[in-house]
């Protein structure tokens, strides 16, 4: 048998709440965590929202000291790692170190810092600090968390942007089932910056009013930020120190859609594919899938791809199951979309509530599956998906399931 | 198929005894482990030498690819040398069209796995591309972008920011140049962890072939030498001379060592499934045959001082350690690293230290993050031909890290396995074990 894979621990910083219990709040309340940027100035930007993080404030977490040197993105990583780390009550069990590992997964990472640095380098107005620099890789959160506590397991950083943090729960998933970990911390952070803010807003992918994915008047993402970290555990060791078991980790799939640098596959081909890996690495059926959780970033293109693509593998079904795009809330968080969005699912498969995809009006003719539109629905759910598609045709799909207890 | 399914389902040490059927008719193909994994081609751009035969060469006779820099200017910095790639004329490996939407970066690794894939015979038009993959690893992937995005940025506002900078400014763009230019569909990882990024991407893709969810998969990885990120590391006092007394330079295991130079390149292997292999009648180099891991927490900065992490990647990855003839080693030329591995490599192997020849590649090829796919071929190259390269630039070995360094001369010697160790600043720690075939 191979070993069986739980999540004993969830932590989340999000534009709608920086603990999990005012996450869950506010996405079944459907609230819309979309507001002006305050990062930097966007009035010379055709669009001039994101879901930023707020009520943050980092001198509740850390020293003086520790804010100088840590990014944003590091804050928000470390703070979601605690409640992570917390609620699987790893802060009291006496466990071996050793055999806790990290994975996290990157997009923008501490790039915030690195750009405040160059731009005072470039301009010539000041001579910037160095320490700016230590986020200049994109491995420093995850290193930051592991000295913070001591892991001394498997520690590496995937990065794949959009879909990072969901393939950093299939690399954390294989180190336990090698047998290098018992645990392992995964997920991802990241932070709201000009830099990738200005890239998605060259290519036109940036909606100028709000996220409304698979409604037919979308215009594309609005940024976020924060952070989702989740527990990953062998399942004896979860049991043997009677840790709180949320779900089951069942299987995830990775593949590339071979076809363009931005653009998706347009019949799905590759969300297709990427769903059946993942479902067939799970040992689960379409017809046992009772709910996903869409990529849907709404951006014309990929929702229609997406659609297509969950079509394909559930049929004449694919109408039944709910889908949630909760990126109309929490915006897109690039490098903690993943993260954030697993931990969504995970809260829905244990409290049987599905997240709402809301700003949905108008239905797209092309887009004509149940995307629990602007209302949470309460629902049994076993099974559940969540999609991650990133750049140049890098997709993952995860598959939680409830724990059974056998 | 069915043998397939029951294998991944059973494919884990330490389950062994509690799965019967474990025990498959082709025990050839396949250990308690899993399938056997083989490295049946290898795709080299360096900076002494593009393509293993030039590589190879230049390895033995110890010549160093770092130079004074090239292409910008290093007046203000107490460094001046790097390991810079020769001009490359990627025509030869590219498509034009595609040529015209890759950045440096990742013309270079595209270029790495068309000679890999040559190298291995692969015609990947008869394969199945849902059943190939590509693992890369890259530090800070395409930085030179990053920088020219942000420049014209800053210089121009939002009007400024140039959308085609920004689709291969993403760490991950170059995977997907790779799967784009070759049309491989299956599993398409990036790993950017510092040092261990390559080492990484090579351990993920060992474990599904393992597993049975792939036949091939190109794995290994690449960076690039730019000014901003010359910059960055000068800054953070990591390049030689830094604070030290000595000259500029890489002299690994040195007593005088004192930073690293600057490399780039990348490094690409094929590594396959045993039977796939056989199916084809490829040429196998070597036998990738275990993966070890463990993380120190000294410093966001700092190696794993002690060495006990490394001990224990090491320990890990090879599971018959007294079989262990040689060490490519993370050695670069840092005063902690270089002796870091040195504790590491004795905790380990005891009595036998002596007796394992140990060299770093970094004397010749530099540092970078994404170093680990060249060392890799070199390792696959060494158990292959039976010859050790030396490690160049020291002059007197420092007497911490008095292991058996290869030097001067290249030394003829049967391998029956290697390690390559592969150590980040942080703390993140990978050794990989590889036999002769």
């Amino acid at each position: 048998m191979k070993k069986r894979v739980v999540i004993t621990g969830l932590g989340v910083v999000s534009a709608v709440g920086n603990s999990i219990l005012e996450f869950w709040n506010s996405l079944i309340e459907g609230k819309d965590g979309t507001k002006e940027i305050t990062a930097f100035d966007p009035s010379l930007y055709r669009t001039k929202i994101a879901a930023e993080v707020s009520d943050f404030y980092a001198e509740d977490h850390f020293s003086r000291k520790e804010i100088r040197r840590l990014s944003r993105c590091d804050q928000f990583g470390i703070v979601a790692f605690r409640e992570a780390w917390r609620s699987a009550r790893l802060d009291r069990d006496p466990i071996d170190k050793e055999k806790v590992g990290i994975v996290l997964g990157a997009g923008s990472g501490g790039i915030l810092s690195v750009e405040k640095y160059f731009r005072d380098f470039y301009q010539g107005l000041k001579k910037p600090s160095p320490s700016l620099l230590i986020s200049y890789s994109l491995a420093t959160t995850t290193d930051l968390i592991a000295i913070e506590s001591g892991l001394k397991g498997p520690r590496t950083t995937t990065a794949t942007v959009c879909s990072s943090s969901s393939a950093s729960m299939g690399v954390a998933c294989e180190m336990i089932q090698m047998d290098l970990a018992d645990v392992m911390v995964t997920g991802g952070s990241d932070s709201l910056c000009e830099v990738s803010y200005s890239g998605f807003s060259s290519l036109k992918l940036i909606d100028p009013e709000s996220c409304k994915p698979f409604d037919r008047r979308r215009q594309g993402l609005v940024i976020g930020e924060g952070a989702g970290i989740l527990i990953l555990e062998e399942l004896e060791h979860a049991l043997k120190r009677n840790a709180p078991i949320r779900s089951e980790f069942l299987g995830y799939g990775i593949c590339a859609d071979a076809y363009h640098l931005t653009a998706p596959e347009p019949n799905g081909e590759g969300v297709e594919r990427v769903m059946r890996i993942a479902l067939n690495h799970a040992g689960i059926t379409p017809e046992e899938v009772d709910a996903i959780n869409a990529h849907g970033t709404a951006t014309p293109f990929n929702d229609i791809a997406e659609t297509r693509g969950i079509k394909k593998v559930f049929g004449e079904r694919a109408r039944e199951i709910p889908i949630s795009g909760i990126k109309s809330m929490v915006g897109h968080c690039l490098g903690s979309a993943g993260g954030i969005e697993a931990v969504a699912t995970v809260l829905t498969l244990e409290n049987g509530i599905i997240p709402p995809t809301i700003h949905y009006e108008v239905p797209d003719p092309l887009c004509d599956l149940n995307y629990t539109p602007n209302q949470s629905i309460k629902r049994d759910v076993q099974v559940a998906l969540s999609n991650s598609f990133a750049f140049g045709g890098n997709n993952v799909c995860l598959v939680f399931g409830k724990y059974d207890g056998v | 198929m069915e043998f397939e399914m029951r294998n991944a389902e059973c494919g884990l040490r330490n389950m062994r005894s509690e799965c019967p059927e474990f025990r498959i008719p082709n025990s050839k193909f396949q250990n308690s482990e899993g399938h056997r994994v083989v490295i049946t081609g290898l795709g080299i751009v360096s900076s002494i030498g593009v393509g293993k035969e030039e590589f190879w060469k230049n390895c033995l006779q110890g010549n160093s690819g770092i130079r004074p820099i090239r292409g910008f200017d290093v007046s203000s910095y107490r460094s001046r040398l790097g390991a810079q790639l020769p001009e490359v004329d990627f025509k030869a490996f590219i498509k034009p069209a595609n040529l015209r939407r890759m950045d440096r970066i990742g013309r270079i690794v595209v270029s790495a796995v068309r000679l890999a894939l040559d190298d291995s015979g692969i015609d990947v038009k008869k394969e199945d591309p849902n059943r190939m993959g590509m693992s890369i690893g890259t530090g800070l992937g395409s930085s030179d972008t990053v920088d020219q995005f942000f420049r014209s940025l800053l210089k121009d506002g939002p009007t400024g920011a140039a959308p085609l900078l920004f689709q291969t400014a993403v760490p991950n763009a170059i995977a997907s140049h790779c799967s784009i230019e070759y049309g491989i569909k299956g599993v398409n990882l990036t790993f950017s962890h510092k040092e261990t990024s390559t080492e990484m991407a090579m351990a993920f893709a060992y474990r599904l072939l393992k597993e049975g969810r792939a036949d091939v998969i190109l794995a290994g990885g690449g960076d690039e030498l730019s000014e901003p990120l010359y910059h960055v590391y000068s800054m953070l006092g990591a390049l030689s001379p830094g604070r030290g007394k000595g000259p500029e330079g890489m002299r690994p295991f040195d007593q005088d060592r004192n930073g690293v130079v600057l490399g780039e390149g990348s490094g690409i292997l094929v590594l396959e499934t045993l039977e796939h292999a056989e199916k084809r009648g490829a040429k196998m180099y070597a036998e990738m045959s275990g993966v070890g891991m463990a993380g120190s927490t000294d410093g966001l900065l700092r190696y794993d001082l002690k060495g006990d992490s490394i001990a224990k990647a090491m320990s890990v990855a090879a599971k018959e350690p007294s079989t262990v003839d040689y060490i490519c080693a993370a050695a670069n030329s840092t005063p902690d690293l270089d002796r870091a591995e040195t504790l590491a490599v004795k905790k380990v192997f005891g009595e036998r230290t002596k007796e394992i020849s140990v060299s770093s590649l970094k004397s010749m090829i530099g540092e970078f993050d994404g170093s680990g796919g060249i060392r890799a071929c070199g390792v696959a190259l060494t158990l292959f031909h039976g010859v050790i390269p030396p490690t160049i630039g020291i002059e007197h070995l420092d007497p911490q890290c008095d292991l058996n360094v290869t030097l001067g001369q290249p030394k003829k010697k049967k391998i029956r396995s290697a390690l390559l160790n592969g150590c980040a600043n942080g703390g993140s720690n990978i050794s990989l074990w590889f036999k002769r075939c």
